[in-house]
């Protein structure tokens, strides 16, 4: 694993804080990476927050959904990489793993319900559906009960990055 | 900073009492199969359960969706399954996630509701957040302020530790702390947003940095276990029915090593002449009617007990009375009107008390500022210090 902080992104004029990756093989060795990895960011970026635990608890659920949801569906063989970056109240989380088209085709349509007009009701129907709740559940609540804007962008050599945008410090407030 | 002995793990439990189900901890499975024994344990007690069943989550720091949907879908089942039942479940606005999550079972059944415990957990305080009363509290600070600033030495505090106060009310303790003795980390913790919102505007105001107020349960913290060399909770264990609950948070979240300081007050002992016997028959009533709102405004002594019975060791104990010879008397005066106005106005109002009964208890408190403002005169305020060490 491996952890830089501050610095630009070559793409993103939002200033990185963190950056850590590691082999996606070895991150779905073990469920628990999701938690620990959210926990511990969440913790690195709370500090010198309006209110650092309640920030800390939100953003470790946001960043949880999110690992959790690139545990599930994701390609074969890379590197996970996450970048968390942040200006002012903006926040910015960065997966980025490989993922052959079938599952960037599942997180194409997943963020399709994100952005529907009905998005609220897509959601609440994923909640509490009798079938084992949808992969992209995570997508869906960080859209519709956190507000994040979520994006995708396809990469060179099979892989994708999934962009949330979360403001979690106003809802704080 | 979320605890890791809370976010380790999960745990539940059902008080038949009370009808409610707890979920503690921390709440990411893999598997909705993972929840297969806290689910059959819910089914188990709303089973024995009439009316309405209560689920308290306000412990619970973290669940993702695969915990919600097995546990909401379940709650779901329940109260569509029972026509008589209804379900109540209890969040907690420190825990940032919980409350708009559990939100949605509100839309699903009518037989659900959703509330945030929150106003019920300092008993006086709704008394203390209206009306005009953060000014006091900042004179309040700056006349104890000028006989703590040399105890808190005395108690071991010291530059460069770590700090925490809890309860910190509007935060001007939590600035006198930074700019006198300059912790290494200081964390001011209160349940009060209006007081917080405050405390971060005349920390901007004033440009003191370094300071991290978040928003807390003193009784269930979610700040981790031993990490603070000195922990202060001034003023707050008369306000809360439940003292020891605080106090146990104080001991988990200090060092070993590491003192809890505290300061209480006993009312009773309010003095002042001339007009002594009015003014001691008033804050005698003082004291009953903070117990009829379950709180002790007479705690001040008891601090070595409660510090004692917290296990805390090497106790240091000592008092101090703010009079009206600390400065202006003018400032003394003020804080007994603000008394004046916030027990007699409000408290004893609420408490139902007849006009004369209040008219008389008025009385004590401007014979208190008669002698505070008397050229000749006494009037005194005292307050309690202990602190403990924690054992290591």
């Amino acid at each position: 694993m491996q952890a830089t902080s501050e610095g630009m992104s070559l793409n993103s004029d939002v200033p990185q804080m963190l950056h850590m990756d590691l082999d996606i093989k070895d991150f779905c060795s073990d469920w628990a990476h999701c938690d620990l990895m959210s926990g511990y960011l969440a913790r690195m970026v709370s500090h010198n927050r309006l209110d650092s635990l309640l920030f800390s608890n939100l953003y470790s659920s946001a960043l949880n959904e999110l690992l959790e949801t690139v545990f599930r569906v994701h390609g074969e063989d890379g590197k996970l990489e996450c970048a968390v970056r942040r200006q002012g109240n903006h926040d910015r989380i960065e997966l980025t793993f490989p993922a052959d088209q079938p599952t960037f085709e599942t997180y194409r349509q997943a963020i399709e319900k994100v952005q529907a007009s009905d998005a609220e009701a897509l959601y609440l129907e994923a909640l509490f559906t009798e079938d084992e709740p949808d992969a992209g559940l995570g997508l869906l609540e960080l859209g519709v009960d956190y507000g994040a804007r979520l994006t995708i962008d396809r990469l060179e050599n099979g892989r994708m990055c999934l962009v949330a945008e979360l403001a979690l410090e106003d809802e704080t407030e | 900073m979320i605890a890791d002995s809370i976010s380790q793990g999960f745990q539940w439990n059902f008080n038949e009492n009370d009808q409610e189900f707890s979920l503690h901890g921390s709440l990411r499975p893999q598997r909705s199969e993972e929840m297969n024994s806290c689910i059959s344990a819910l089914e188990n007690s709303v089973s024995g359960v009439s009316g309405r069943f209560y689920v308290n989550v306000r412990r619970l720091v973290r669940m993702n969706n695969v915990a919600f949907h097995a546990f909401a879908g379940k709650i779901l089942d329940l109260v569509r399954g029972r026509s008589d039942l209804k379900v109540h479940v209890t969040t907690s606005s420190v825990v940032g996630w919980a409350t708009r999550k559990f939100a949605v079972l509100e839309t699903m059944s009518e037989n659900i509701t959703v509330g945030e415990y929150d106003n019920e957990f300092y008993p006086g305080q709704t008394f203390l957040e209206e009306g005009g009363f953060i000014p006091i509290l900042r004179t309040q600070t700056k006349l104890t302020w000028r006989h703590e600033r040399a105890i808190l030495q005395r108690h071991g505090l010291e530059p460069g530790l770590q700090v925490a106060d809890i309860c910190c009310g509007i935060g001007d303790f939590a600035v006198l702390l930074q700019k006198e003795f300059q912790p290494d980390r200081l964390v001011a913790l209160d349940h009060s947003r209006s007081s917080l919102d405050y405390a971060r505007k005349v920390a901007t105001d004033f440009g003191i940095r370094g300071i991290d107020y978040v928003f807390g349960d003193a009784s269930e913290m979610l700040l981790e276990s031993d990490q603070f060399d000195f922990v202060t909770c001034r003023h707050s264990l008369q306000v809360f029915d439940r003292p020891e609950l605080i106090l146990q948070e104080l001991l988990r979240i200090c060092k070993p090593g590491g003192r809890i300081y505290i300061t209480n007050e006993k009312n009773s002992h309010c003095l002042g002449e001339p007009r002594s016997e009015s003014i001691q028959r008033t804050y005698n009533e003082v004291a009953r009617l903070w117990a009829h709102f379950n709180m002790d405004i007479e705690l001040g002594p008891k601090s070595r007990r409660y510090l004692i019975d917290a296990g805390l060791e090497d106790i240091q104990m000592e008092s101090f009375m703010v009079t009206n010879l600390d400065g202006d008397p003018q400032d003394f005066a003020d804080i007994i009107q603000s008394w004046e106005d916030v027990y007699a106005g409000k408290m004893a109002v609420e408490r139902g008390d007849s006009e004369e009964q209040i008219r008389e208890f008025r009385q004590g408190f401007q014979d208190h500022i008669f002698a505070a403002k008397h050229p000749r005169g006494y009037a005194g305020w005292p307050i309690w210090v202990a602190s403990g060490r924690k054992p290591k």
